[in-house]
Order: structure tokens, then C-alpha cells, then sequence
């Protein structure tokens, strides 16, 4: 039998070789873990109160700034940076690599101009492919894929709750045309609008089937997808289990775990379980957790005449037909999951633990402007809708070979103007310098505002770029 | 019994063992509910009625939702309207037949199809006796048109169904399987009958008037016209039940247009296989174009697949059942060790995973001493190993009820495959797919997508068409087919699960072989393509 003090040296050998293990837990100042001990989702369950939500936010920053590593679970040597679990048909030669990622360390590596969930530099750009064929390319010939500058993320959660209004309102009028041909006997047409912005229209048949060939700058399921240039991403929680995978290797269980993938190790890196729901509900609620943009009154005196000046072009020449000024939200309670999610992004009625975050809790919503009836009046200088930006003369905004998830190659999302003094370079792909050339770039439905604007005097083009360097993001 | 009280009485009965073993998949959660929605019926009968057992799924008053008529044996076969309203519950009416009386008994099996092409779906009776063509029509309306389609339903005990539109026909092709000749000296050992090919006279007036046997018979079961080779051209595959034959075995028809049907042979490279063949199902669980089979009997289940490395052209097959998972060979619940006995198969995506699962009506055939008499239905959930996993006690179809034909078919469009039943002497079995089970309730499963084809002309509802659903680098592949299963059949929707996938390109293989387009689609969604259209449609209830 050993003897108390073997027994005690043995216990002290353990001891020493288990503080030294790489993967040491988050009390270890040396762990190389960054993720660490996972967010538990019962914990975060319900209408969280100001401090829960404050606690999971500081979480989501926490894992939002965190360069992941290898023990964290980056790397995804057998797997593709598809949205759907795709195998890699080999070994990824180079783990990084900045065409097909991974291509970053840490969210907040791309998304940081002029803050933490801000927009990135040209040197930030990423490459957009599908992932299913040539899934590792190795060259920025556009036939493999397209190159986009990092869009910022402020006020996401507000454009999240606004997408979600206004598919519901979409889906509704579908349903009111479904109802009233049905009744009637007759085919029934009805105009797609919500908040002000038309989306085409629908025909619904007697016999249920809806005609869907009038429909303008949404997809035929009516889902406003607010996220990435080219509108094609519904939720932040989507985007966040996208963009995981795609940029770090980290696999989000919801997604690519056993229940959809049959395995708990997807990409063949060594780690299961990378990450669970309850980080991701993180990530979520920091990133819908940002403070908008907003809109300075400049101190210099010109540049406030000018501004004031530029509004009103900004009105006159018919910006604002699709960059509109606001949009109104009847509410702040931002549910995670949310509704329109589809399955491998955790969705509404899939976890006893959903939350509710009620963005009014925050400081920030308190100064948000509000209508007579009370709604909240989002500045985001956008429209939620897809337009078609390019044309047989003005071109360049339609640069690209690939559509991307049904889109055509020249159509994207309008994109949001709040925070646009604060986040040069300008265009998808970021290769617009000065906002003047972006301007001078809109084709398509942009284009008839695009020949008012050159017709405009210096002073009229000017008072246009000052109005817009008054839209910024807080540092 | 609200959804609370329902659960709590369901996770009672499951195995906590079992479940905990499962693997991490969406396990359909399953609930019978055949009294409160409306149906109450019972199939049953002397000898004859041991087989057959089966119900036909099919929209017959124009509002897409699936309406039932099920087989009676010597009962009177019924018919149940679909009234269904939301997800919470299924609800059937049942309505009044305005057909002979005498036509609706000894009804052994029913399948649905559009006949003669006036776009009501009719119904091929299956009987004990004369067969009959019921004309749908309006507003689930019936009539006896065997004197209209010039068809002699003949005096057989009929067992199986299958039918095909041929290259130019105006009309489909209509196969029947017959079983016991009774009639014959030594009945019923080795005196099975022939059974028999009816195809329409050329000319735009249906006339069935020319009958070619196809002989020899072996006691059919179950047959089905599949493309097994993608020549475009298919042929007829029959399952016969060893009990009754001598000498006999599966068979494979080339059905070549204008020839007279010809078997395949040992020379053609078809393998002598001698089951008690029930039930046909076909799938292509790896959308490679070549069909898989699932042969139900008693004991084993074949599951069948092209052999690699026979020459091209040969139908060689090799059984995968054991190596997949899926010989479904003995009851997996209770305590009774016999050997099973397998009906109605079908495959299906019963948890929106983007893989198929098998499903295996089972039940002693009476009281078979060597067989098993608990003998639970099998729900074999397909993995992404390839593997089935029985998964029918944790989804609660693993009734004491000796099941028969079946139907597969989303009754209340919610997106989630349900499941009808038929059971011999016991009531029919209706179950509501309540979605993925978990230890607090019910979940959502995979993304779905439900198609329906249409076209002009002969053959609207395409039958022999091919669907491929491609998201990413997943394709799944279906076929719009009328036969196979025990006596059942459903036409309708086509139902896919899709996974994670929430788009999906489509391309339909009409049944002449021209390609469509690819249709870009969004999932969770009904999708109507009209050949020939630059779009596709949505649908919804």
C-alpha cells in the first residue's frame, strides 16, 4: 500500500501537470483558450432584466473581441466555409488564407473602424463564394468570388426588429390577397408595402397558388433579409453562425453539430462542440446591442449651414427614394432566437430557453427619436429593400461575375447611410475612396439621382458630402 | 387531451435507455390520434383479407389537403374528407360514397390517378373479385366507369397495383398484381395467378379492352414501373410471397412500348431472390439516379442497390439491409423474439433532416405461431453514416396492431410528413408528427420544401417524372410514381426535406425526358411548377 506522503506527491505531480495543460481553464492567466467556460443558455432565458442583458453583452463583447485559437476550436481542415455543412475534399493546405478563410482571428479584427463593431478598411475585405466548388480557391479572379469591404454594425438590433416588422406586414398582406381570392372567387392583387417602402405586388389565385412575378427587392418567401451587401442574411444570429465557421473555423453547434452533421467534430479539427447556443446568443445580443450611428450638429458654423443645405438636397435630388431618412418601429423587444430563421440557426419554439431582449433597457434607446404614435423613428437612411445598381452606362457598382444566393450580380441591399462619415472606403467592395466617387457610382435604380447630382453646382455637391460627414459613429 | 397531457404520457412510455442511446438526431414525435380526428375504421375479413389492407391518399375536392378513402376488406371501403384546419390537430369527415355498395366491399387496396386525364384523380379499386376504376369528379365525387373505360376488372384476387404513362400514350398503362388463384385444383399452394397488364388502345378514347398477361405469377404483393437503369423507359418490378408459389421468385418486366412484356432473366443477370414479398419501397437514398428497394417479408427486409461492379445495364442487385441497419427482422420493443412480419414500406423524410427514412408496416399475418405477434411498426430514420436507426418506440408508433398498407402524407401542410396506418381487425392508426422530441416538448425539425408538378395534356400530374432538389452540394432526388407500398398509394405533394439548406434549386425530369430549368426556391415552402413556366409557384394553405 502507498504511503500518505507517495500518495501526496502524486496528488502535487497531477496537480502541477493539470495547471499546465495549454487548454488551462479562463482562471488561468496563461490559457491559451479564449472562448473558455461556455455560456450557459438557461441562464439568459426569458425577458432578461437590464443586468442580465448588461452580463451577456459583456460576454458577447468579450468573445467578439476574442482572437480565437486552435483550442478554441479554430481550424476547420475537412470542412468549407459553405453556410450549409460542407466537406472539404481535402485537407485545407494552409489553415489560413485570405481568400477562402479563414481569414481572421477575431470579429472585431474586421469589424472595428471606428470602433468595436465597426466597419473595415480595404485590407478587410472578404471573399464571398458559395463554398460548394472550388471551395479553396486560391486567386481574386471574380469567377470564384466576390471581394466586400465589412459592413459596420451599429444599431443592428434595430435593423434586425425593423426587418422582422416588415416581414410580418409583408406576409400579411400575402395572406389578406390569399383570403380575399379565395372568398371572392377571384384572382386578387394586392401592393407589398411596409413602412413606406414598396415591394412590388402579388397576385393570389382562387385556388391558393400566388403569382409572385410583381414582387420588387425581396425574396419570394417576403423575408426581409437586412444583413450583408447583398441582403441575403435574415437574423444577426445567422450571420453570427455564417461568419463563424467562414472566417474562424469555429463551428456553432446549432448548425454543425450531430444533429444535422452526425458528427460532434464536423471540420476534423480536434475540438467538438466549439460553440455552443448560449455564446451565440451572445454574440447576438452584443452585436444588437450597439448604439446607432448618429447625426451631429457641427460646431463649425459653415459645415452646419452647409449641412443643413445638404438635407435638403439630399431631399430635392432623391436620395432619400431609397436611402430614406428613418423608418418607424413599433417595438424594442428583440426576441433570440428570433422568427424567421430557418433550421441550423437556433429558431423561435426550438429551445425552452429563448430570450428576450428589450433594446429599451438600454441607454442609448432612450434618445432615440419616436412619432406621434410613439414608435421608435430608426435614422438609418435606408430602405431594407434590393435595388439594381448598375446600368449599361454607370457600371462599376455592378462589377461583379457571381450573383450570390439567388441576387444578381448588379443588385444589392441599399445600404444604410447612419455611421457613413465614420467608415471609408465606400462601395461593396470598398474601392470608392471619397464618397463623391461612390455617388457618382450609382446606376440603376440609383441613377437618375446620380445625373441630378453631377448636374448640381460645386456648392449644391458639397453641401450633399457635408450633410452626409455629419452621419457618424460615436467613438 | 391537450399537447401537455399528451407529451407527459408519451415520455412515460419511452424507454429512458433507448433514448438516451438515440443518436443526436430530431426524433419525430408521433401521436395517434385516428378517433378525434374523425376516423374510425377497421379492415378486416376471412382469409382473403389476411393481405391487403390499404388506403389511398389524395386531394379529391380541389383544396390541395389530402383526403383518405381506405379499403375495408368486406366492409365497405370510406371515404374521408380532409378538414383539417392549422397544425394543432387533424381533423376527417367522412362522406358518403355515391357508388354501388357492392363495389365498395371485398376492397383489398386502393390507388389514386388521373385515368383519363380531366384533371379529378380517380381510383383503382383493388378487390376480391371484379376490379373496379372509380371516375373521380368534382367535389369528391364517384362513379364506376369500368364500362366507360372499356375495363374488365376480371375475377382475381387482386393484391397489387402499379401504373405508368408510355412513351406517346394518351392514357397510363395499368398493371395488376394478382394473388391465390382459388379456383385452381390444389388451391392454394403453387396455384398463383397470372397477373395482368392493361394498356390503353391508341386513339384519344380510353378503351382498356386489350388485357396481356403477364405470366407466370407468383402471388404479387406489391409492384411498381421504375426506372431502375435511367434508361427513360420503366420497367415492372414485382415482390411475391414465397408462402403460396412453387418454383418461383421476385421478378423485374421490361415493359419496352408497343412489345410484349418480357422478363429478366438469369441471362440478363437478375438474381433469383424468394422472399415473402409484401411491400415495395423505392428510394434513391443516394440521388445517384439508381433507385434502392425496400423489400419487406417475413424475417429480413431487402434493401436493395444496383451492385457497382456489375456490368452496365445488368439489373444485378446486392442486399445492403444488414450493413445499412435496416433488415427490421424482429420486433425491437417488447419481448417477443420471433421474426417479423413486413408490409407497407415507403420512403420518406419524416424529421426534415434532408435524408430518408424507412418506414415498415408490420403485423402477424393472423396468428402465425413462428412469428411475432407484438410486432410494432419500424420508423428506420436514415443518419449521415448511411445507417437506419429504429427509432419507432421514442417516436410512439409502436402500437399492438397488426399494421397493412399505409399512407405517408403531410395531412394538415404544416411541413411534417404524418401517417396513416391500416391495421387487420383493429382500428386504423392515424399519427400526427408533432416535431423533433426533446425532454421538454416538441421542436421544429429540418427545412422542407412540398412540390407539385402539372402539365397539358395526357399524364397532368406527370407521373414518371423525376424531381432533383439541389442546395449546395446535396442533391435529393425524387419520383412522382403511382404503385409500390402494400396496397396503398398517395398522389399529391412531393415532399423533400432539406435539412439546413433554406434555398434549393429544382429541376424536374418530365416523364418524356425533357429537362426543366432550374427553379430557385426558398424552403418551408409549397412549390407548384407548371411545365413549361420560367418560374415556379408558391402555394399556400
Amino acid at each position: 500500500m502507498p504511503s500518505r506522503t507517495l500518495i501526496l506527491a502524486a496528488a502535487a505531480f497531477v496537480a502541477l501537470f493539470a495547471g499546465a495543460a495549454p487548454s488551462g481553464d479562463a482562471a488561468s492567466p496563461w490559457t491559451e483558450a479564449t472562448i473558455g467556460a461556455p455560456t450557459r443558455q438557461a441562464d439568459f432565458s426569458g425577458r432578461l432584466s437590464a443586468a442580465q442583458l448588461q452580463a451577456l453583452m459583456e460576454r458577447g463583447e468579450a468573445l467578439f473581441t476574442a482572437k480565437f485559437t486552435t483550442v478554441d476550436g479554430v481550424g476547420r481542415p475537412m470542412a468549407t466555409q459553405a453556410i450549409i455543412p460542407t466537406k472539404s475534399k481535402r485537407p485545407i493546405q494552409q489553415s489560413f488564407q485570405r481568400l477562402p478563410g479563414m481569414d481572421s482571428n477575431a470579429c472585431s479584427s474586421c469589424h472595428n473602424d471606428p470602433v468595436t463593431g465597426g466597419a473595415g478598411d480595404f485590407v478587410a475585405n472578404v471573399f464571398v463564394s458559395e463554398g460548394f466548388t472550388n471551395a479553396d480557391f486560391d486567386t481574386t479572379d471574380p469567377q470564384f468570388s466576390n471581394e466586400r469591404n465589412t459592413n459596420h454594425l451599429m444599431g443592428a438590433g434595430l435593423i434586425e426588429l425593423l426587418a422582422r416588422e416588415m416581414t410580418a406586414e409583408l406576409q400579411a398582406q400575402r395572406s389578406m390577397a390569399l383570403n380575399q381570392a379565395r372568398s371572392s372567387g377571384e384572382p386578387h392583387t394586392v401592393r407589398l408595402t411596409s413602412k413606406g417602402v414598396d415591394f412590388g405586388a402579388v397576385t393570389a389565385e382562387p385556388d391558393g397558388i400566388v403569382d409572385l412575378s410583381g414582387i420588387d427587392g425581396v425574396d419570394s418567401d417576403l423575408v426581409i433579409r437586412p444583413f450583408s451587401q447583398k441582403g441575403v442574411i435574415g437574423s444577426l444570429r445567422q450571420f453570427t453562425v455564417n461568419a463563424l465557421n467562414h472566417h474562424h473555423g469555429i463551428q456553432a453547434v446549432e448548425r454543425f453539430g450531430p444533429r444535422w452533421t452526425g458528427e460532434d467534430d464536423f471540420d476534423e479539427d480536434g475540438v467538438e462542440a466549439e460553440m455552443g447556443a448560449g455564446d451565440v446568443s451572445a454574440l447576438v445580443a452584443w452585436q444588437a446591442g450597439r448604439p446607432p450611428p448618429s447625426r451631429i450638429a457641427p460646431e463649425n458654423d459653415q459645415w452646419r449651414r452647409l449641412s443643413e443645405r445638404g438635407g435638403d438636397v439630399f431631399d430635392d435630388i432623391g436620395c432619400g427614394g431609397c436611402h430614406r431618412p428613418a423608418l418607424p418601429l413599433e417595438s424594442l423587444v428583440f426576441a433570440d432566437p428570433g422568427p424567421v430563421d430557418g433550421a441550423g440557426t437556433l429558431r423561435h419554439g426550438e429551445t425552452e430557453n429563448g430570450a428576450v431582449y428589450d433594446l429599451a433597457l438600454l441607454e442609448w434607446a432612450k434618445s432615440l427619436p419616436r412619432d406621434e404614435s410613439g414608435a421608435v423613428l430608426v435614422p438609418l437612411f435606408g430602405d431594407l429593400k434590393r435595388h439594381k445598381i448598375a446600368d449599361q452606362q454607370v457600371s462599376a457598382l455592378g462589377n461583379e461575375l457571381l450573383g450570390q444566393r439567388f441576387v444578381d450580380r448588379d443588385v444589392f441591399m441599399t445600404s444604410e447611410l447612419w455611421g457613413i462619415a465614420s467608415t471609408a472606403p465606400y462601395g461593396h467592395r470598398g474601392d470608392f475612396t471619397t464618397l463623391d466617387e461612390v455617388i457618382r457610382a450609382h446606376g440603376g435604380a440609383g441613377r437618375d439621382s446620380r445625373d441630378r447630382y453631377v448636374a448640381l453646382d460645386d456648392t449644391d455637391r458639397a453641401a450633399l458630402i457635408a450633410f452626409l460627414k455629419t452621419l457618424v459613429i460615436a467613438p | 387531451m391537450n399537447n401537455r397531457l399528451i407529451f407527459a404520457a408519451l415520455f412515460a412510455l419511452f424507454p429512458a435507455a433507448a433514448a438516451a442511446d438515440a443518436p443526436k438526431m430530431d426524433i419525430p414525435v408521433l401521436v395517434e390520434q385516428a378517433t378525434s380526428a374523425g376516423i374510425e375504421h377497421v379492415y378486416g375479413g376471412p382469409w382473403e383479407y389476411f393481405v391487403g389492407g390499404g388506403a389511398a391518399s389524395f386531394d379529391c375536392n380541389g383544396d390541395r389537403y389530402p383526403d383518405l378513402m381506405l379499403a375495408g376488406g368486406t366492409g365497405p371501403a370510406r371515404l374521408f374528407v380532409n378538414r383539417s384546419v392549422g397544425s394543432d390537430n387533424l381533423r376527417f369527415a367522412e362522406m358518403p360514397l355515391e357508388v354501388d355498395e357492392g363495389d365498395l366491399e371485398n376492397v383489398t387496396g386502393l390507388y389514386p390517378i388521373d385515368i383519363d386525364n380531366d384533371g379529378y384523380r380517380d381510383l383503382v379499386l383493388l378487390r376480391v373479385g371484379r376490379n373496379i376504376l372509380l371516375k373521380g369528379g368534382a367535389d369528391c365525387s364517384f362513379s364506376n366507369a369500368n364500362r366507360d373505360f372499356a375495363f374488365d376488372g376480371g375475377r382475381a384476387w387482386t393484391t397489387a397495383f402499379a401504373a405508368t404513362f408510355e412513351p406517346n400514350a394518351e392514357f397510363p398503362t395499368l398493371a395488376f398484381g394478382n394473388y391465390v388463384d382459388r379456383s385452381a385444383p390444389g388451391s392454394p399452394w403453387g396455384t398463383c395467378h397470372d397477373n395482368a397488364l392493361f394498356r390503353p388502345l391508341p386513339g384519344n378514347r380510353l378503351s382498356y379492352a386489350e388485357r396481356s398477361a403477364l405470366s407466370p405469377g407468383f402471388c404479387a404483393l406489391s409492384m411498381i414501373f421504375t426506372d431502375w437503369n435511367r434508361s427513360g423507359t420503366p420497367s415492372l418490378r414485382v415482390t411475391n410471397d414465397r408462402h403460396y408459389y412453387r418454383d418461383g421468385e421476385e421478378q423485374l418486366w421490361r415493359i419496352d412500348p408497343g412489345k410484349l412484356p418480357r422478363l429478366y432473366r438469369r441471362a440478363d443477370g437478375w438474381k433469383r431472390v424468394n422472399i415473402w414479398g409484401m411491400g415495395i419501397a423505392e428510394g434513391d437514398i443516394d440521388a445517384d439516379g439508381f433507385p434502392e428497394y425496400a423489400l419487406t417479408s417475413m424475417g429480413d427486409t431487402k434493401l436493395q442497390t444496383l451492385d457497382e461492379e456489375a456490368e452496365e445495364g445488368r439489373p444485378v442487385y446486392r442486399d445492403i439491409a444488414f450493413e445499412r441497419g435496416a433488415t427490421a427482422h424482429r420486433p425491437y420493443t417488447g419481448s417477443d423474439l420471433r421474426p417479423s412480419t413486413g408490409w407497407h414500406s415507403e420512403f420518406a423524410d419524416f424529421n426534415n433532416d434532408g435524408l430518408l427514412d424507412l418506414f415498415i408496416a408490420k403485423g402477424n399475418v393472423e396468428e402465425m405461431p413462428d412469428f411475432a405477434a407484438f410486432d410494432p411498426d419500424n420508423l428506420l430514420l436514415g443518419q449521415h453514416d448511411g445507417n437506419f436507426f429504429e427509432a419507432g418506440h421514442l417516436s410512439g408508433i409502436d402500437l399492438d396492431r397488426r399494421g397493412r398498407g399505409a399512407v405517408i402524407a403531410d395531412f394538415d401542410l404544416d411541413g411534417r410528413l404524418d401517417l396513416l396506418v391500416v391495421n387487420r381487425e383493429a382500428p386504423v392508426s392515424l399519427f400526427h408528427n408533432h416535431g423533433g422530441r426533446t425532454d421538454w416538448g416538441t421542436r421544429p425539425m429540418g427545412n422542407w420544401l412540398q412540390i407539385e408538378l402539372r402539365q397539358q395534356g395526357p399524364n397532368r400530374n406527370a407521373v414518371g417524372a423525376t424531381i432533383l432538389v439541389k442546395s449546395g452540394n446535396e442533391t435529393r432526388l425524387r419520383k412522382i410514381q403511382t404503385g409500390g407500398g402494400h396496397a396503398s398509394g398517395h398522389a399529391g405533394f412531393i415532399h423533400v426535406g432539406t435539412g439546413v439548406a433554406e434555398r434549393a434549386q429544382i429541376r424536374i425530369q418530365w416523364p418524356d425526358g425533357e429537362w426543366s430549368p432550374a427553379y430557385r426556391v426558398f424552403a418551408n415552402n409549397f412549390v407548384v411548377i407548371e411545365r413549361g413556366s420560367s418560374d415556379a409557384r408558391y402555394w399556400y394553405p
